[in-house]
């Protein structure tokens, strides 16, 4: 559904990210890792074209990304950014219906149709807000509004979810409910996530592939297993680490070892 | 917030409006009868009303009401639409300094091309514009703009367009000075047909493109890049609404000077007694607008009659305080 080959994003002078090749397919979930500053947002907003590329190619369902209208990537791709700054007071319901605007019938102007109401009520219950829809966003709790903010990228109704770091306020239980929430859509077999996330044991867990990066380039694209070797991670992020399996998932667990041992 | 309870909110507002203006056209200076002018605004005949009456009611009163209605409407939409662009619920027209860019505009007009009645809504609507982009410059720093940035870059252009004021006013001769400065504040008096004109179409223009961005605007004064994510074309709808809100702002200093605060204290009562959603926020804005400067004005050509206050002075002594109370409280609850 979108394919990314060698992609070259520059600041100014600096490049962010260089040569990134990814392709993503439906029913996949993609965890992008690296250390801080590797790319990985960077990267992301590339993806659904807030970045122009200076080189590469982006292919979204086989036609250049820059082909498409912003109402047109906006229903194909939706993104979940860490947190929705709010300065004015709107309720839950508002909120996510404002994932409805790409759909709207009237262009970019007029209200929002029985179907639009229809998909929200839907995605508030799949996101566990249901009798919530009029409290007002900044009176909920973090776990509650990052939910909402899922809810409002679900409502967009894409079929690829693009996720900065969605769990990094979070505590442990709420962390696990936003992956597990992405990986129910995506288990669907048509909707595909990318997610940035310094939690490698959830990368593990919630991931099909892996993308390693630093510096702004590809250290490893692969299955968890694949990636997430000792020797990688002791030379990504400097950091000396025991890899063994999770003894429920079998999945690769990642353990920091911190000091040097005896 | 849906299409129903906007329409409801929008005609009790439209009964509000009507009623304002028929109590603003029977008080004044002269008291005019209540049953004879009744008849006479709605049949448009004289209904026994002396032909002085008759003068006072459709040659004095009615122009400058309908000409404070039409201000209202353009300040208040304007108002709400900088608020919901620059995220910032204290944006408004005269602290953001749009209002003395228009006034600058207005002025070199009549100083440099006096003959021609037309150049100064124009010219103010330049004034507003070249001040509205310089305000969201000065005010986006490398950390995005923060409501306190954007007030203090308002600040800073306010004083320094008062300089230039200053600097046009001293090139006037002396006896027109002090209808200057009477204006500076806010004047209603000055009216004249193709002024009443020149507000009403910008008012109907304007307040109708924002109306078209409002849904726009709902996503992006909750964040700019969140709204491009969800499909909004950003930089279109930042520069549609900035001119509309300069054309606001223009058409209304350009007849009758900077009335301030209007911008401020509607669409915040608005907000508050309905939701933030702008399809509701900008039509009942410019209707509860227009109903609040009629009032205003009302008020300052009353209270010392048969001397006047310049409207704005009313309008800055209810908004200043509620400024300060929105500043306590956080920027962060309407």
């Amino acid at each position: 559904m979108l394919e990314a080959r060698d992609i070259t994003i520059n600041y100014g002078r600096r490049e962010a990210v260089g040569d990134v090749s990814l392709r993503v397919k439906p029913g996949e979930v993609i965890a992008i890792i690296g250390p801080n500053g590797a790319g990985k947002s960077t990267l992301l907003r590339g993806l659904n074209g807030t970045l122009a590329p200076t080189r590469g190619e982006i292919l979204l369902e086989g036609k250049p990304l820059r082909s498409y209208a912003r109402r047109g990537v906006a229903r194909r791709i939706a993104v979940v950014a860490q947190e929705a700054d709010l300065r004015f007071p709107v309720t839950v319901l508002e909120f996510v219906l404002g994932g409805r605007y790409a759909w709207s019938s009237a262009g970019t102007w007029g209200w929002e149709s029985d179907r639009d109401v229809e998909v929200t009520q839907g995605v508030l219950s799949e996101t566990e807000l249901d009798g919530f829809e009029s409290r007002l966003m900044n009176e909920l709790s973090g776990g509650e509004r990052q939910r909402a903010v899922l809810g409002r990228a679900l409502a967009t109704e894409a079929k690829l979810l693009l996720l900065d770091e969605p769990t990094a306020n979070l505590d442990l239980a709420h962390q696990a409910t936003m992956l597990r929430l992405v990986r129910g859509r995506c288990d669907d077999r048509e909707t595909a996530a990318v997610v940035i996330t310094h939690d490698l044991n959830l990368a593990a867990e919630f991931a099909n592939h892996v993308l390693l990066m630093k510096d702004g380039r590809a250290i490893a694209l692969g299955s968890p297993r694949e990636v997430l070797t000792p020797e990688r991670l002791i030379d990504v992020f400097g950091l000396r680490v025991l890899v063994d399996a999770h003894p429920i998932t079998g999945a690769p667990r990642i353990t920091p070892v911190h000091g040097q041992p005896g | 917030m849906t299409l129903r309870r906007s329409l409801g909110v929008c005609g009790l507002l439209l009964l509000l409006l009507v009623g304002v203006l028929l109590i603003a056209s029977l008080v004044g200076s002269q008291r005019l009868p209540l049953s004879a002018s009744l008849c006479a605004l709605v049949n448009g005949s004289n209904c026994g009303l002396s032909s002085e009456q008759q003068a006072i009611l459709f040659d004095i009163r009615l122009p400058r009401i309908l000409l404070a209605g039409a201000v209202g409407m353009c300040l208040a939409t304007a108002g709400a639409a900088y608020q919901a662009l620059l995220r910032n619920p204290l944006a408004e027209p005269y602290l953001l300094g749009v209002s003395n860019g228009a006034a600058v505009g207005t002025m070199t007009a009549l100083v440099f091309f006096g003959a021609h009645e037309w150049s100064r809504p124009l010219m103010a609507f330049a004034g507003a514009l070249a001040a509205t982009l310089i305000v969201y410059r000065l005010a986006r720093g490398r950390a995005g703009a923060t409501p306190e940035r954007l007030i203090l870059a308002g600040v800073i252009v306010t004083t320094f367009l008062s300089s230039a004021i200053v600097f046009i006013t001293t090139l006037m001769d002396a006896t027109r000075i002090r209808s200057f400065t009477f204006w500076l504040l806010g004047d209603l008096s000055g009216t004249t047909a193709s002024l009443l004109a020149v507000a009403f179409v910008a008012a109907g223009i304007g307040v109708g493109i924002l109306v078209m961005n409002a849904r726009s605007l709902n996503l992006m004064m909750l964040g700019e890049r969140d709204a491009f994510d969800l499909g909004v074309e950003v930089g279109r709808v930042r520069l549609i609404v900035f001119a509309a809100a300069s054309l606001l702002v223009g058409a209304s200093v350009a007849s009758s000077g900077s009335v301030g605060y209007v911008g401020l204290v509607v669409p915040h009562l608005v907000r508050l007694s309905t939701s933030s959603d702008n399809r509701v926020v900008i039509p009942a804005s410019a209707l509860a607008g227009a109903s609040f400067v009629i009032v205003a004005d009302t008020l300052a050509r009353t209270i010392i009659a048969p001397r006047e206050l310049p409207v704005g002075a009313i309008t800055a002594l209810i908004g200043a305080p509620l400024f300060i109370y929105l500043l306590k409280r956080g920027t962060s609850a309407v």
